[in-house]
């Protein structure tokens, strides 16, 4: 009789820990990051791959773009109190990937340098969370309670055996309840993208702060020449000190986008070279003011454009835009959508920055050109999610396009300067074009 | 056998219990209503899930009659993801009901639809799974 009471409460135990273990795994690691760098006179993008283990490996692919001058660079991986970890990758004539592997000794802050790069990432420590503890903690205790009680019957204390079947129902109830809750229990702020990432809190994640609103101040951009280099120096909007703080958004730091008098684009990403200070080299600029853009994302904070403009002493002449597309235009009045569908042939596009592709759109122009438009955006046009996929397709997989669409609703009537950019076989095509958007009729049309 | 029916019992309520607590539910596909100045709009997708949707649509004034219209605009927009896509348009099948197929609200998350339909506009939200 009470062997078969026991037989079904273990079988009902071993089904709801079954359910119980699926749901309790909530915190993710951390994916790969790719981002984003101008070195140089190179275009590269360096991904750091997720780190399986610590002590352990750390795979960095470094993927090289059309144009880029062969050689070597040096891969360099730190943290403070850690030793120094460095490795050479030759980077090829052929544009691609190149590996190299850097070695990381313990959870935490760390850094890496990419020649004078530096790209901070955090390297998360495996910690189970309180629920799971209490999850897995629960049912074994069930179990060993269960044995206990088991041995009480054999021996002929049923009356003792009483007390660990009570302990085993209270074990089994400290376990479900954990599990069933587990998945509502808010996720902890993240080191790295919410919190400023230290030691302590990467290695003890589960400890809750009072603060729950993360956003932080605006920033200040002060652009400069130096030599061919644009030195983008970042401050904080109320306290003036370096801004040190940007994620990784969009596979990059900073998207720097340049356009010059002459209305040629660049589509940079400014390396890290110092707490706030960024630099991206404009390789033989034209002479004149440049109208520049930074698109920006603090840490637990939203994105922010940052606009500006520098005079730049140049001498070569305006480099035109040499990339074709088909272009299928809609453009319907300002404040309503228009789509423009780009067209490229061949079903061989590679993402570029996690996206199929971009469109930046600057107008309208009057008198003063791109530095006085009123209206500056960054369209994407995006690559499907793939169901159980979490992790984005890096720029090896070349099998999106050939469409390329993009909606956006011009919110002034006038004329735009719109340039579409995709990337296919490494080398980033730039497709310019003029849009003339007409005014908004009267307010009971359409 | 009394206390072999008690404990059975327990078990069943027990399991009931669990099952209730455990089984996947989805989430049904409702109208949406919303309300512009003249014009009552009620919106039902034929899904709740992420993927290729489509959106069976009723337009009437605020007195109930069927809302004249030669076409609705359907504009989908992920706030989120600062990511729209391109507007569809679509004609009556009797008047006030339209019918608006092959919207591709790719990704899981929160949806803006904004219809229009003449100057009379509303924004409707979207939870996708």
């Amino acid at each position: 009789m009470k062997r078969t009471v026991a037989i079904l409460l273990l079988a009902l135990g071993a089904v709801l820990g079954a359910s119980a273990s699926a749901s309790a795994d909530g915190a993710q690691a951390g994916g790969d990051i790719h981002v984003a760098q101008t070195l140089g006179g190179r275009d590269l993008t360096v991904i750091i791959r997720r780190v399986a283990e610590v002590p352990g490996p750390v795979h960095v692919d470094v993927v090289t773009h059309a144009g880029s001058p062969p050689g070597e660079i040096t891969l360099t991986a730190r943290a403070a109190g850690a030793a120094t970890s460095t490795t050479k990758v030759v980077l090829g004539a052929v544009p691609g990937f190149h590996s190299g592997v850097v070695h990381v000794d313990r959870p935490g802050p760390w850094e890496l340098a990419v020649d004078e790069a530096t790209i901070p990432f955090v390297v998360p420590a495996l910690v189970s969370s309180p629920w799971e503890n209490a999850t897995y903690g629960g049912f074994i205790a069930a179990g060993v309670l269960l044995l206990v009680a088991l041995l009480f019957a054999v021996f002929g204390k049923p009356g003792l055996a009483l007390v660990p079947t009570a302990g085993m129902v209270a074990a089994i109830a400290v376990g479900v309840t954990a599990a069933l809750l587990s998945p509502s229990i808010p996720p902890v702020a993240a080191p790295g993208t919410q919190l400023d990432p230290t030691y302590d809190n990467i290695n003890d994640p589960y400890r809750r702060t009072s603060v729950t609103d993360f956003s932080r101040p605006p920033v200040n951009l002060v652009p400069s020449m130096n030599g061919e280099d644009l030195v983008l120096s970042l401050t904080d909007g109320s306290s003036g000190r370096p801004v040190d703080d940007l994620l990784v958004h969009d596979s990059a730091f900073i998207h720097l986008v340049v356009v010059s008098p002459a209305g040629t684009l660049r589509h940079l990403h400014p390396i890290r070279t110092a707490p706030g200070e960024y630099r991206a080299r404009l390789h033989a600029p034209e002479q004149g003011t440049h109208a520049i853009a930074a698109e920006i994302a603090r840490r637990g904070g939203g994105v922010q454009l940052l606009r500006s403009s520098i005079d730049v002493s140049g001498t070569s002449a305006a480099r035109p835009h040499d990339g074709k597309a088909d272009l299928a235009t809609e453009v319907r009045e300002a404040g309503r959508p228009s789509t423009i569908k780009a067209r490229f042939g061949e079903r061989d596009l590679q993402p570029w920055l996690g996206m199929l592709g971009h469109m930046i759109v600057v107008g309208p122009i009057s008198g003063g050109g791109p530095v006085n438009a009123p209206i500056w955006a960054h369209v994407h046009s995006m690559i499907p999610p793939t169901p159980g996929m979490p992790d984005q397709p890096d720029e090896s997989v070349a099998a999106y396009g050939p469409d390329v669409p993009f909606t956006y609703s011009f919110p002034l009537p006038g004329k735009y300067l719109v340039w579409i950019q995709v990337e296919r076989d490494y080398e980033i095509v730039t497709v310019p074009a003029v849009v003339d958007v007409p005014a908004a009729k009267g307010v009971s049309e359409k | 056998m009394k206390r072999y029916l008690l404990g059975a019992s327990a078990v069943a309520i027990a399991v009931a219990g669990a099952l209730f607590v455990l089984w996947p539910r989805s989430v049904e596909a409702q109208p949406h209503l919303a309300e512009s100045g003249q014009l009552r709009f009620v919106l039902t997708p034929a899904s709740t899930k992420s993927g290729v949707n489509s959106f069976d649509l009723r337009i009437t004034d605020r007195a109930g009659n069927p809302a004249q219209g030669a076409e609705v605009v359907v504009e989908p927009a992920m706030p989120q993801m600062g990511h729209t896509i391109a507007p569809i348009t679509a004609g009556p099948s009797e008047p006030g009901h339209y019918q608006v197929g092959n919207v591709e609200l790719f990704m899981a998350g929160q949806w803006e639809i904004t219809v229009s339909l003449g100057a009379e506009r509303v924004v409707i939200p979207l939870l996708l799974t």
